[in-house]
């Protein structure tokens, strides 16, 4: 009987888990965590506020210079902030619709365009519970500043909120 | 130690993560699938649908399209959805651009996670960056 138990044990210790498989990043089966910002938060992030952007009078015409600003990661969790930044850039360089300006020095300077907007943000978050629910909020502030003036022409704020016991997978 | 063996191995068997998968699976078995569904703006106005997931008819009801140009001349598209049902439903949706002869011309890599309360109405919308997107394909699944 001791014997059969140890088999027993150790055929549920090998077999219990779930072997790692690739997912596809943008779909629908992705581990969500209540303590940190997933790869999925930044692109509903990201995806939101390049609407938000593009909808704003200085992006209606032409590919206007931009800069990138500093992006102030104020949580706990350490990541890159180009996470955030690259699900704008990304698409709007790839359409044409921004110049950007690569933060490398130009080999003639004077070829180098002047920049019209200036990128900028932050990254908060709030933690609360009741009981063994708890509840992660993650708060992404960009602005746009239009350097000749050095007024904010676009700003959005989105929150990205997770609640639950544990961390799951899915939506 | 005979009988604490045995009792270590049925605790193993409810933590195992294996299990808990298996159950989620009969679940699914016995519900339909959670199929994407489609709108997709139409040149002449209005809107076609694509109906993968039974469950979403008798829930969501598509009620508008409408399709504009920002000053820049990008086309600009409103989707007005409500929760017909009884119960809050959670809808998520993402867009896809098409040029006039079809092609996929910008696709949004994530999906938007919208609540809706019962009888609450919501408007969807997407800009598109590129000149070229002449129409847009809504995919909304459930959850």
């Amino acid at each position: 009987m001791n014997k059969f138990s140890l088999l027993a044990c150790a055929v549920f210790i090998v077999g219990c888990g779930t072997p790692a498989t690739y997912k596809d990043p943008q779909g629908r089966e992705l581990v969500v965590s209540l303590d940190k910002v997933n790869i999925q938060d930044f692109a509903t992030a990201g995806s939101q506020m390049l609407q938000s952007m593009v909808s704003s009078p200085s992006f209606s015409k032409g590919a206007p210079v931009l800069q990138l600003g500093t992006i102030t990661n104020d949580t706990a969790d350490n990541f890159d902030t180009s996470l955030l930044l690259s699900k704008l850039t990304v698409p709007l360089v790839n359409a044409g619709r921004v110049t950007l300006l690569d933060n490398e020095p130009a080999a003639d300077p004077s070829a180098r365009p002047k920049a019209e907007y200036v990128l900028k943000g932050k990254i908060l978050e709030d933690r609360s519970n009741a009981g063994s629910t708890r509840q992660s909020s993650f708060v992404f502030q960009l602005t746009l500043v239009e350097v000749k003036r050095g007024v904010a022409v676009w700003t959005e704020e989105k929150i990205v909120t997770k609640q639950g016991t544990k961390n799951a997978v899915g939506f | 130690m005979k009988h604490l063996l045995p009792l270590l191995a049925l605790g193993l068997l409810a933590g195992c993560s294996t299990v808990l998968e298996t159950g989620d699976r009969i679940e699914r078995g016995l519900t339909p699938p959670d199929a994407v569904n489609y709108a997709t703006t139409r040149p002449e106005g209005g809107f076609t649908t694509q109906l993968n997931d039974a469950r979403i008819g008798n829930k969501i009801e598509l009620l508008a399209a409408r399709k504009s140009k920002t000053d820049g001349g990008y086309t600009r598209v409103q989707f007005d959805l409500r929760n017909g049902s009884y119960l809050r439903q959670t809808i998520n949706v993402s867009f896809e651009w098409l040029a006039a002869d079809g092609t996929v011309t910008e696709s949004q890599p994530n999906w938007i996670v919208t609540p809706l309360e019962p009888g609450a109405l919501t408007t969807v919308t997407a800009t598109a960056l590129k000149a070229s997107s002449a129409e847009c394909r809504l995919r909304l699944i459930t959850r």
